[in-house]
């Protein structure tokens, strides 16, 4: 298989293998963009008391249950990579699909509650809060989206048995999303 | 390893540890109830901190437990350790370089006064909304508040099938039988039994509770007393002679 692959993907100088160095780079400059955010955030929070106000309309248990999907489809991903270090593709496949399943659940569950806050009137207009809140879950739901459609492809190789070490670079890539989330729901839901 | 068909000879890093992603999960999931648990605490019990720490701190627990299981970053090179922290560290630098601008509204030879201007009118709106709709309103009327306009809820709901100029040609409404109401029908308006009252019971309980046709379904639950009345105002506002 090597013989086809440029080589700047079969060297490493780090001792890293290539893909997943590129995704660690991936996952530095994503620390600079949510972490710009969402400081960015938390300085206009604290300057600002009456966000307190429009931050108390925010769906908890919504939050709480997204939260839950995200880190069982963590769960879920770390056993596909699992599965495709001893080889066995047809499973890292199974196990993959289940994460897509529960990166489409995450994606239901936030259309059910921004259209509810929406029609009620929080719109991204409605005062700095609701904007700050709609870019950054946005800008995490588009990584959702993103993720799950590369882990479709991966999946679909893995199954035939092929390309299994995308697996974990994917798996990496999605354990961010959950990260980020994991300081999202905190940021957006329970500091009220 | 999945890894030497494209990197021979090279071992991951995966082979000195195994790691019981099964217990790492039910940890996490242990800390995500305390996360939700906590901050009820909290504000239950008044103390502040007991809030930040099982809001904040144990986010920052649950980030360590899957950055370094799950992404297995604990046994990274080293050099990806730094990469992160560089990138960590840049950010940190960012947020406290402008975290005084932002956090303080004035200075000793500045004053933020749109800021300034802005908490001011929040409070005052957050004051006037937990003395008036919390008392009378209760819980369930907490989501329909700040940001509410007639205009948008109009657009968003009843163009549909009454069309954005109030005329009947909404989309939705075209294969209504009988058709969605013409607002701008002098005709509509002749009936001098359609006034400000009526309209707003149509629109909170259906056209049915006015011996009119089940279409026009209820809304009242997506608005208060409050919005209702502007929701009915705007309607109104089609009227020709208006």
């Amino acid at each position: 298989m090597a013989h086809a692959r440029p080589i700047a993907t079969t060297r490493s100088a780090t001792g890293i293998p290539t893909p997943r160095l590129a995704v660690w780079w991936i996952l530095a400059s994503e620390v600079v963009i949510f972490g710009g955010l969402l400081g960015v955030y938390i300085m206009h929070r604290i300057g600002h008391p009456e966000w307190a106000e429009a931050a108390s309309h925010t769906q908890t248990w919504i939050g709480a249950i997204n939260t839950f999907v995200l880190l069982t489809s963590s769960f879920t991903c770390v056993l596909a990579h699992q599965a495709a270090e001893k080889g066995n593709g047809k499973e890292a496949a199974k196990l993959l699909g289940f994460t897509i399943l529960g990166a489409l659940m995450f994606l239901m569950i936030k259309s059910y509650e921004w259209t509810t806050e929406i029609i009620a009137g929080y719109t991204i207009t409605a005062n700095t809060f609701w904007s700050f809140y709609y870019t950054a879950a946005g800008l995490h739901a588009l990584h959702v989206i993103a993720g799950a459609i590369i882990m479709g492809f991966i999946a679909v190789d893995a199954f035939r048995g092929r390309e299994l070490h995308r697996v974990e670079i994917i798996g990496i890539y999605w354990h961010f999303v959950d990260v980020v989330w994991i300081f999202l729901f905190p940021l957006l839901y329970i500091a009220k | 390893m999945s890894e030497n068909n494209e990197h021979n000879g090279e071992h991951g890093h995966d082979d000195g540890h195994h790691v019981n992603y099964f217990k790492i999960y039910l940890l996490l999931l242990v800390l995500f109830i305390i996360s939700v648990v906590g901050p009820e605490v909290g504000e239950f019990t008044g103390l502040r901190w007991i809030t930040l720490i099982t809001a904040f701190g144990i986010a920052v627990v649950k980030a360590r437990l899957v950055v370094n299981n799950f992404m297995h970053l604990a046994w990274e090179k080293r050099i990806m350790k730094w990469m992160l922290a560089s990138s960590v560290l840049l950010m940190f630098l960012m947020v406290a370089g402008i975290s005084p601008d932002v956090m303080n509204h004035e200075g000793n030879n500045w004053e933020n006064v749109a800021a300034k201007a802005e908490v001011e009118r929040g409070l005052a709106y957050a004051a006037g909304y937990s003395s008036d709709e919390a008392e009378d309103e209760g819980e369930a009327e907490v989501v329909v508040a700040a940001g509410f306009s007639a205009a948008t809820s109009y657009g968003q709901i009843c163009a549909t099938c009454h069309g954005a100029a109030g005329a009947g040609d909404g989309i939705a409404g075209a294969a209504l039988d009988p058709p969605p109401a013409n607002f701008t029908d002098p005709a509509f308006w002749a009936d001098p039994a359609r006034d400000r009252d009526r309209v707003i019971t149509v629109i909170r309980d259906g056209a049915v509770a006015v011996g009119g046709s089940a279409l026009m379904a209820p809304w009242g639950a997506l608005y208060t007393e409050e919005q209702l009345e502007q929701v009915a105002d705007y309607v109104m506002s089609f009227r020709p002679d208006a």
